[in-house]
């Protein structure tokens, strides 16, 4: 039903502005959804507003450079953006935990840095005149709606891959990997290559997301990917859900492209609120949203072979616990 | 390359390094302490400086006594956050919280507390710069070599403040109480140490060193509500360099990210900071924990 929603908004919807949030809401979900992958393989990354920016600038420079189309600008960005990735991953996936998200953080920082410094990347002032992507048969690439459309295919395409690999035995085994990365590894499972797998295919997805941004908004400058990004990123996971690695970040990210737009908050005291925000999620609602609803929804069922344990276990496997 | 110019970057260097050094032993204490990696420590940097800009511009405290009064301040405020927020965060951890769990909640938790303070500060002070006049502007002439005095003292300074740290983490019962936290609260617990109390005095002290951090760099730099964000990301490299979680790691990762940075901005530009952090990358492959570091997971 809700995907029926999604399909027929256009129909409903007529004002442009209202067109361009959902779009910006769904490049949101888009990166939260990477950081919720790499989130289910026990890395937290700081740094997808870094290979949102590779992908931007890769599509960006090989359609203005090389004059390639949008349709063979964004597989390659993608492309281009999952060598980064592997180049980047394969040094910094070796040491997983605080070291890990501090390169990540700085990784993002040094990208911006790089692309504002020098002039091969347009400087702090960017690149505009990117090409809008060429008609595809009768459909022209003119108006919000078929971008909404194009954004929605990715959307939808991203969701079932990364469903796909987290129902499969991959997803399994980074669910385990986060869960225990010693007991994973004495199950035989290659730590790094699934930790690096999970890396280069989700920041593949940022790049990707990246390049649809780039022929959108048809300009890239490096602040478009600095700042706050990153942070807002992950606001998006933790406010839907973080059990909830495609859902959550969906809920999330609608949430805080809305949310602030129709209450019409200053500009100025927007980042206080986002905080205060953050910090009472954090502090009673751990779980995001769909944490919280789970938890009332699983209150209300009669179980009846529920062992609800009022001691906190010293050791022992964390899935006896409740939650 | 003359030498006046090579004491000149060299001392430059240094002050940032001192600097970076008082930042990262604060992030270290409450990493090892605590087990919170703190955004929000740029911002307490940030504070530092301006409780100091106020004392010493506005109401003419004396600049040593307005130094230790902004230490104060930051005990107090991060106190006042450990109490409010992390606590509240920690205490709901077992011990089989996964740590990745335990991690994200402190460092997003750091996050908002980031956000608040940053824009607050902003809407309360202003974007305009706050300039304060130098407090020692003597300059030393050696030969053609001529440094300011104030930049000699800052190094001083906070040579001094690491030493008395040092005698404070190794020499006293107190330092040993946070030492033992540091290696298991739940030990310390034991061994009738008050862990809670233990947390709170690490996460104060801390944020006192970032707060005299940009207390100290006040008179030298601009005071501006970003200055906090900036230094964050080279606090972080420094960090890495020296190995997370390790005292003798910051103050060598801080001397080598700040004479790097010294010698990297005047010879490169602002690519600096790229090169910087390609190095520190490529430590890192023959290093993962850093220069004096073990790998912590």
């Amino acid at each position: 039903m809700v995907l029926a929603a999604m399909v027929l908004l256009p129909l409903a919807v007529k004002n442009a502005y209202v067109m361009h949030l959902f779009i910006m809401a769904y490049i949101g979900i888009l990166l939260g959804m990477t950081f919720s992958m790499l989130f289910s393989a026990g890395l937290i990354t700081l740094g997808a507003g870094a290979f949102y920016a590779i992908g931007a600038y890769g599509s960006t420079l090989l359609s203005t450079r090389l004059g390639l189309s949008f349709w063979a600008a964004l597989p390659m960005s993608t492309l281009i953006t999952g060598i980064v990735a592997l180049a980047i991953g394969s040094i910094i996936v070796r040491h997983p935990g605080m070291a890990f998200t501090i390169i990540t953080l700085l990784f993002a920082h040094v990208v911006i840095q790089a692309t504002g410094q020098m002039e091969f990347f347009g400087g702090w002032g960017g690149i505009i005149g990117v090409e809008t992507p060429d008609p595809l048969g009768p459909i022209q690439f003119a108006t919000k709606t078929s971008f909404y459309y194009l954004i929605l295919f990715l959307l939808l395409l991203t969701a079932l891959v990364f469903h796909a690999l987290y129902t499969s035995r991959i997803g399994r085994v980074w669910r385990s990997i986060k869960l225990s990365p010693p007991l994973a590894e004495s199950l035989g499972i290659n730590l790094y290559r699934y930790r690096l797998m999970a890396f280069v295919v989700a920041s593949s997805a940022a790049g990707m997301v990246g390049s649809f941004y780039a022929h959108y908004f048809q300009m890239v400058t490096p602040e478009a990917f600095g700042g706050w990004l990153s942070i807002y990123i992950q606001l998006y996971a933790v406010l839907g859900g973080l059990e909830f690695y495609i859902l959550g970040p969906a809920i999330g990210a609608v949430i805080m492209t809305f949310v602030p737009e129709y209450l019409r908050i200053a500009k100025e005291v927007e980042p206080i609120i986002t905080g205060v925000f953050l910090l009472l999620i954090i502090l009673f609602f751990s779980g995001g949203i769909l944490g919280t609803l789970r938890r009332f929804w699983r209150a209300k069922r009669p179980v009846v072979f529920r062992v609800k344990s009022r001691h906190k276990l010293i050791a022992g496997p964390n899935v006896l616990r409740d939650e | 390359m003359t030498t006046a110019l090579f004491v000149q970057l060299v001392v430059n260097g240094l002050v940032k390094g001192c600097t970076f050094i008082l930042i990262v032993l604060g992030m270290d204490i409450i990493l090892r302490g605590t087990k919170i990696l703190n955004f929000a420590h740029g911002q307490f940097y940030m504070l530092g400086a301006y409780t100091l800009f106020m004392l010493c511009r506005l109401w003419h405290v004396n600049f040593l006594l307005s130094l230790a009064l902004s230490g104060v301040a930051l005990i107090l405020v991060g106190a006042l956050s450990y109490l409010s927020v992390f606590g509240i965060v920690q205490r709901r951890f077992t011990a089989t919280t996964p740590f990745t769990y335990r991690f994200l909640m402190s460092a997003m938790a750091s996050v908002g507390l980031m956000l608040i303070l940053q824009q607050g500060t902003l809407i309360a002070f202003g974007t305009t710069e706050r300039g304060m006049p130098s407090i020692f502007p003597q300059i030393i002439a050696l030969g053609d070599v001529r440094l300011s005095l104030e930049k000699l003292l800052i190094i001083l300074l906070s040579m001094f403040i690491c030493f008395g740290l040092y005698l404070l983490m190794y020499k006293t019962k107190l330092g040993l109480a946070m030492r033992t936290v540091s290696f298991d609260p739940e030990i310390a617990s034991l061994q009738g140490v008050n862990s809670f109390g233990m947390f709170i005095i690490c996460f104060a002290l801390g944020s006192a060193l970032a707060g005299v951090a940009g207390g100290i760099i006040a008179p030298v730099f601009a005071v501006t509500p970003t200055m906090g964000t900036h230094i964050i990301f080279t606090a972080f490299l420094v960090l890495l360099v020296g190995g997370i979680g390790s005292y003798k790691g910051a103050v060598l990762g801080g001397v080598l990210v700040g004479l790097a940075l010294s010698f990297g901005f005047q010879f490169l530009g602002g690519i600096a900071e790229l090169f910087v952090f390609v190095f520190v990358i490529i430590i890192l492959i023959f290093k993962p924990g850093g220069i004096l570091g073990e790998v912590l997971d």
